[in-house]
């Protein structure tokens, strides 16, 4: 293994003989090994190893530009690396993508829909590119309509629908070859909440038909809906596992909630006080983090702001999956 | 294959379909052609004659009377005054009423009957080079038929034979455009324009409009070949090319009666290579432009204005200068005009216009060959 994790691309690479699917890999849906990626001086990946089992719905979370969407066109076969093993399905992607491609799915934040098409042509456009009989598209068509909610509504433009719609729409279209992966890169940026609720449920019912879900986002509430996570930062995989694996092995100090009324002020004052190692704004309240030895009681904390001229209330909490991201992220700089 | 096909078909569809909503790309592929067609043919025109004349006769004489009547009686030229002053003249021009000014100096005809030298001023506005340049033969054949009749006039009067006199007559005749007419010079070509401007533009915007709605990375991400996206994003556009290029020829014959000499099978062949060779370079601003607004100037770019000025239609190619000649060779545009006339005006055929086709079937190669490398490696594979 370790001897992959340094090859690099080129001729040598492409000429060398393949190494055989393992049986552990064709049991999985994904398994890479040493992946890389750069782009000229800038190394994109730098050798991650990852595993998916099949029929999860695996997270994969990162701020952006780091190296998300780069893995994403790798897997999909649509990026060569210079180094490493992936394989997806027990196929090796790099060699042979095309052994893949009918089996994947991929549906991005700018959904691919034709605006100017209406919503039975979108889906009659990628049955004709997946190459669906009139048996296999009826079917799917039908499924589909039900799934969006768009029963009815086949003949509108789909630029006259709302976003929701249209994501639900451009879901259906990145299913109708029944893939037994779907790649979902940044799938809910910029839609509402309502819409994502939504949204995560279709895809719990996608992973409930036994699909692989491989779900990227920058939205850290949204890693509480995978059954496995992995952290990717500045290229590298920096925690990996379960929500509650992650927060038990990647978090070992204690993390207090604070509201005030008046955040910036509170926040400044904790950035500086003593026995605080990291302070910072998390949704509409305060997150202040101690080594796991401090003694600091919460009312003691609340104490010292009133003291200062901040009034807050504080209270002992569990880390989410936001916090353990920002002090993993904290601890690499 | 059966697979590739049903691809091919199912972009092909959706490419109709986006025409089919998008009243603009309809009319610049369908409309746009056949008005240019009439606004070119009707309004670019290097026809010359009833050249608007003013006339200053200072002299008042019998001979002057008698020299302005060539004017007055000619079809070249119309007089639209008749001054008696220079400063006329000047507001003639100025309105524009006149481009061609006669001034006759007094004592003309004194001058004429005593054996001397007659002397007429020629003034032309020089605004349109290409109209005073004809104005100005136009009136020098004037003259020059106005001394013949001179001499004539003496000869007579002197009681000499001049059928004795050996004289020379060129007789001129103007091969395959015997009236000289400019729709006839001008059509040819402008369909190799029309051509240029419906394919090189449409495909490079078509691929580029892909990558902004982000479909490309769908598509890319699907069974769909590379190649399967190319035939199919340009089979549209060449059966869009091939019913221009057959309404351009049917208006070229029916309403302007240009002839079609030459063997029509040569003519699409040509026209079937120089639209893969346009395609090319379609392809090749899609491979290059980052948006569609950029492939959109740059396509215009490349398509309108080489075909329109470096392709022998507007200037003769031996009138411009070197370096641009040169240049006119790495547009497609140029081949198939010279096809295209010789096709339509001098009833050629392959044997006459086989190194053009020769070259823009080269062209047509080379210029999708590098765009699908091009292509490539933007994909990054």
């Amino acid at each position: 293994m370790t001897q992959q994790h340094t090859e690099r691309g080129g001729l040598a690479a492409r000429f060398r003989r393949e190494a055989p699917t393992t049986q552990a890999e064709s049991e999985l849906a994904i398994s890479i090994h040493g992946l890389t990626k750069t782009f000229g001086d800038f190394t994109a990946v730098d050798g991650i190893d990852l595993d998916v089992p099949r029929g999860q719905v695996f997270g994969f979370l990162g701020p952006n530009g780091s190296g998300k969407t780069t893995t994403i066109r790798m897997l999909t076969g649509n990026l060569r690396p210079q180094g490493g093993r992936a394989r997806v399905l027990g196929e090796d992607v790099i060699r042979h993508p095309d052994r893949v491609q009918r089996r994947i799915g991929y549906m991005s934040q700018k959904f691919s829909l034709f605006e100017d098409m209406t919503v039975d042509e979108n889906l009659k456009f990628y049955a004709g590119v997946y190459d669906l009989s009139a048996e296999q598209f009826a079917r799917q068509r039908e499924y589909i309509l039900a799934m969006a909610d768009l029963t009815g509504r086949e003949d509108e433009l789909t630029r006259n629908l709302s976003v929701g719609w249209r994501q639900r729409l451009a879901l259906g279209a990145a299913t109708i070859h029944e893939p037994e992966l779907l790649f979902l890169d940044e799938p809910t940026s910029g839609v509402d909440p309502v819409a994502r609720r939504q949204f995560w449920d279709l895809l719990y019912e996608l992973a409930g038909r036994g699909v692989t879900l491989f779900v990227t986002t920058h939205y850290m509430d949204e890693a509480a809906h995978c059954n496995r996570l992995a952290f990717i930062y500045r290229g590298r995989i920096i925690a990996s596992g379960s929500p509650s694996e992650i927060r038990d092995e990647h978090f070992e100090r204690r993390i207090f909630a604070i509201s005030s009324a008046d955040n910036e002020a509170a926040l400044s004052w904790l950035e500086h006080a003593d026995g605080i190692s990291e302070a910072y704004l998390s949704g509409a309240s305060l997150r202040a983090v101690m080594p796991a030895s401090s003694a600091l009681q919460p009312e003691q904390l609340a104490a010292a702001l009133a003291a200062a001229g901040v009034p807050a209330t504080v209270s002992a909490t569990e880390p989410s999956i936001e916090d353990v991201f920002l002090s993993l992220v904290a601890q690499q700089r | 294959m059966r697979a590739t096909l049903d691809r091919i078909a199912a972009i092909v569809v959706k490419e109709f379909r986006h025409l089919g909503r998008d009243p603009r790309a309809l009319l610049a592929v369908v409309i746009t052609p056949v008005l240019q067609l009439l606004l070119f043919a009707y309004a670019v025109s290097f026809d010359v004659d009833h050249v608007p004349t003013i006339v200053v006769d200072l002299d008042h004489t019998t001979q002057s009377q008698d020299y302005l009547r060539q004017y007055q009686g000619s079809t070249f030229f119309t007089v639209v005054a008749e001054a008696d002053d220079l400063a006329a003249i000047d507001q003639a021009f100025d309105l524009n009423q006149a481009h061609l000014a006669i001034v006759i100096e007094a004592g003309f005809g004194r001058q004429l009957a005593g054996g001397g030298t007659g002397e007429v001023a020629v003034l032309i506005d020089g605004a349109e080079p290409t109209s005073a340049r004809i104005s100005q033969a136009y009136t020098v054949a004037a003259n020059q038929l106005y001394n013949q009749q001179l001499t004539r006039q003496w000869a007579d009067a002197q009681g000499l034979d001049l059928s004795s006199l050996g004289m020379l007559e060129p007789r001129v005749r103007t091969w395959y455009n015997p009236e000289r007419r400019s729709s006839d010079f001008l059509i040819p070509g402008l369909m190799v324009v029309i051509i240029a401007i419906v394919t090189v533009q449409q495909t490079a915007v078509t691929l580029v409009r892909e990558r902004d709605l982000g479909t490309e990375e769908h598509l890319e991400v699907s069974p769909l070949r590379k190649g399967e996206l190319m035939v199919a994003k340009l089979l549209p556009w060449t059966a869009i090319a091939f019913v221009d290029v057959a309404v351009i020829i049917g208006l070229g014959r029916w309403l302007f009666g240009v002839p079609l000499r030459g063997d029509l099978g040569t003519l699409a062949l040509g026209s079937a290579l120089f639209v893969f060779a346009a395609l090319g370079l379609g392809l090749l601003v899609s491979a290059i432009a980052p948006t569609t607004d950029t492939a959109n100037i740059l396509a215009l770019l490349i398509a309108f204005l080489p075909s329109f000025l470096l392709s022998g239609l507007a200037f003769p190619l031996d009138q411009i200068p070197t370096v641009l000649q040169w240049l006119s060779y790495a547009f497609p545009a140029r081949f198939m005009v010279t096809i295209s006339r010789v096709v339509f005006l001098k009833g050629g055929g392959f044997t006459q216009v086989w190194p053009e086709l020769t070259a823009l079937a080269g062209y047509a190669v080379a210029m999708i060959t590098i765009s699908s490398v091009l292509h490539g490696r933007r994909a990054g594979r």
